[in-house]
């Protein structure tokens, strides 16, 4: 769905639906240099199972206008004045990789928003190796090369999916080709300059869910579970995947979202 | 982490890895309609494409989405989708993007079906195409009108061999907005991926060289995941709404892997031209030595045209390495391991001596197909053609003393032999009339 917010031209994905009022929302919030697509094996199923889901671009990225955010606490205040502009007034935040950054902040920062935070392949801070940043300025078809064979289990290298017929590391490439070039580099720094993470994630005060990925290599799992011992109250399960948990375990990974929900309620 | 293969290691390796419960190391044949759901919400999720799965084989299939996978891999795609041949692959491309009303522009060089597809049938569904000369630059620009929605060619051209600048020709179509589609079926994901120069779209006839072994019939689209279908106006079957599934829009849903799931959700689902898993799997045997067939085809291809050019039966010869093909220089650009195992060449003696060759070689296999581990011919003049007159035939761009050769992976001196063995038949013919 398209809206014209604060000058720009904004897509968020709603699984096809028109949002309604009296319905929960999700709020699926993407990495660097992703965008909805991310989600794709999420957004439509929540639809189905009774929820309001908005999963935006972030500006630059997808089909989202405007100027790129160049912080978390950016992402955060954008995501936030999206929310608002939409009229709704609490969700359920699933956050990926740099998204579980940007859900940390928002926890903190504006916690009359929250009714759930679940942080899919997350950590407090994401710091990023030069080399990656560099090559993301320089060459930033290289650089979403290298991320999505880094970002995915082995399984990626023989084009393994529950989806038939899906070949998800030229998928995954292509996914970010439809991003500004710009937009990885402005990313990866984002998260690299991220240090408040510690501290958001101690203020959080509600039951969380950790999805972790037991062969994540972009934020290693023993990060995902110092966030978990961070935050008061916060489950998490370990998949046999990469970062990219999402399409690679989407069938898992929704079960465990779906159960969630319900120890909301 | 994932590695990235090599074509020869994801020739064998993509779309499986040993099974988990049988430890099977070859792909299973799941020979099977329909799959048990575990509940009703799977159920619901599965028809509404929200999450991957099997819901009936006529929409997919696991031994088909290995073969899928496989493909998309070898020829670099998004994603792929398999089907009963490579004329359903063609028409499931045309039906997902084009509506009545709407214009093609294709090369006039093509295999006969598909002209036929779309200058008969798809022109009583108000479904136009302009023909065009593959290579000429200029013509397919001035052609591309504001409601054409795809392009299309082939890289290598049955029978007449000629050559599409498939990097130029995708320039155009980038700058006009308009999907170029690519049937690959001469010369395979080992010869030339379309997508690297910047196509969209990948059709193979699986039949031919990938198969490999004349024992299976099969198709596939590969979608390469870089067109951008966003013009709700221009491409509505994509990215308007779609009549089931709440409306939703391909392109919006799915990105980079609109085309395939549009055609997996109408086109498999509404048309039914489904692959049988075993002939998947056969297909799958094939491609595991796609590249040692290829480069043994590319081997004996130059030895055939060495042993045709010198020999007093032959007219004329017309392949794309040979360099006084008019394509010579761009398919060393854009074929340099070789372009492709079909030869054709004219026979002394026209029509009749067409058909003294034909009926004595032995070896040879005389029938409709190429791509198979044997060498085959046809002479159109006495079989395909054989209602058409000379002047007919020209027009079609084919002569009466033609010969189409798929050359085979024996061994090339029983090849000669048996040749030679045609070419003195039609001597006879050819001497009684001189």
């Amino acid at each position: 769905m398209y809206k014209d917010f604060n000058g720009n031209k904004v897509y968020f994905s709603t699984g096809g639906l028109n949002l309604v009022n009296d319905k929960e929302t999700l709020c699926f919030v993407h990495g660097a240099g992703q965008n909805h697509y991310s989600f794709t094996q999420q957004i439509r199923y929540f639809v189905s199972q009774g929820y309001n889901v908005v999963a935006p671009d972030f500006p630059g990225h997808g089909f989202s206008e405007g100027n790129q955010t160049t912080s978390i606490e950016e992402d955060m205040l954008w995501l936030a004045e999206l929310l608002a502009f939409l009229k709704i007034e609490k969700a359920t935040f699933i956050g990926h990789s740099q998204g579980c950054l940007t859900i940390l902040e928002l926890a903190e920062k504006k916690p009359e928003l929250i009714m759930g935070l679940v942080f899919v392949a997350g950590a407090m801070s994401i710091p990023v190796n030069d080399f990656l940043i560099d090559t993301s300025i320089n060459n930033p078809e290289k650089a979403y090369d290298l991320m999505v064979t880094w970002g995915q289990d082995s399984y990626g290298s023989f084009s393994i999916s529950d989806w038939p017929g899906h070949n998800h590391l030229a998928e995954g490439n292509a996914v970010m080709k439809m991003n500004e070039p710009s937009v990885l580099s402005t990313d990866l720094k984002s998260c690299n300059l991220y240090e408040n993470g510690k501290q958001a994630a101690s203020t959080i005060n509600i039951n969380c869910l950790a999805v972790l990925a037991k062969f994540d290599m972009m934020t290693p799992l023993k990060k995902g579970l110092q966030m978990v011992e961070n935050i008061k109250q916060c489950d998490y399960k370990i998949l046999e995947c990469g970062h990219f948990l999402p399409i690679e375990k989407p069938k898992e990974l929704n079960s465990l979202i779906k159960n969630y929900l319900n120890s909301l309620k | 982490m994932s590695e990235k293969y090599k074509f020869d290691t994801m020739s064998l390796h993509s779309g499986h890895v040993p099974d988990k419960e049988t430890g099977s190391r070859a792909v299973p044949i799941y020979q099977t309609t329909s799959y048990v759901f575990k509940d009703t919400d799977e159920a619901a999720a599965l028809y509404n494409m929200e999450v991957g799965g099997h819901l009936y084989t006529r929409i997919s299939n696991p031994t088909i989405a290995t073969l899928e996978q496989r493909l998309a891999s070898l020829d670099g795609g998004v994603s792929c989708v398999a089907c009963s041949s490579g004329m359903a692959a063609m028409h499931l491309v045309v039906t997902a993007i084009c509506s009545s009303g709407d214009h093609i522009v294709a090369s006039n060089k093509m295999y006969g079906a598909n002209i036929n597809l779309l200058q008969h049938t798809m022109t009583r569904f108000g479904i136009e195409t302009a023909f065009v000369n593959p290579n000429n630059l200029e013509e397919i620009e001035k052609a591309i009108k504001p409601n054409t929605k795809l392009v299309f060619g082939e890289v290598i051209g049955n029978p007449g061999l000629d050559v599409m600048n498939v990097p130029e020709v995708a320039k155009i179509c980038k700058e006009k907005n308009v999907p170029l589609a690519i049937d690959a079926t001469f010369n395979t994901p080992y010869l030339m991926k379309p997508i690297s120069y910047g196509a969209n779209i990948v059709i193979h006839s699986l039949t031919k060289w990938i198969g490999g072994h004349g024992i299976a019939i099969g198709g596939a689209i590969i979608n390469g995941g870089n067109f951008d279908w966003g013009n709700k106006e221009k491409f509505p079957t994509i990215s308007g709404p779609h009549f089931a599934m709440n409306g939703i829009s391909f392109w919006e849903e799915f990105g980079p892997s609109a085309l395939t799931a549009k055609i997996r959700a109408e086109g498999m689902y509404n048309f039914g031209p489904s692959l049988s898993p075993n002939n998947a799997f056969y297909i799958l045997q094939g491609i595991e030595t796609l590249s040692l067939r290829m480069k043994k085809h590319i081997e004996n291809t130059k030895m055939m045209l060495e042993f045709l050019k010198d020999n007093e039966a032959v007219s004329w010869l017309r392949h794309p390495d040979l360099e006084d093909h008019p394509d010579h220089k761009i398919a060393k650009k854009i074929l340099p391991l070789g372009s492709g195992s079909i030869i054709v060449f004219g026979i002394k003696g026209g029509r009749d001596a067409g058909k003294a060759f034909i009926e004595n070689v032995k070896l040879s296999s005389h029938l409709a197909n190429v791509g198979d581990a044997k060498t085959l011919i046809i002479h159109p003049g006495s079989t395909t053609h054989s209602h058409l007159s000379s002047e007919a035939m020209k027009m079609s761009g084919l002569t009466d003393d033609m010969i189409r050769l798929s050359v085979g992976l024996e061994d090339i001196e029983d090849i000669k032999i048996d040749f030679e063995k045609g070419f003195k038949a039609a001597s006879k013919i050819s001497n009684k009339r001189s």
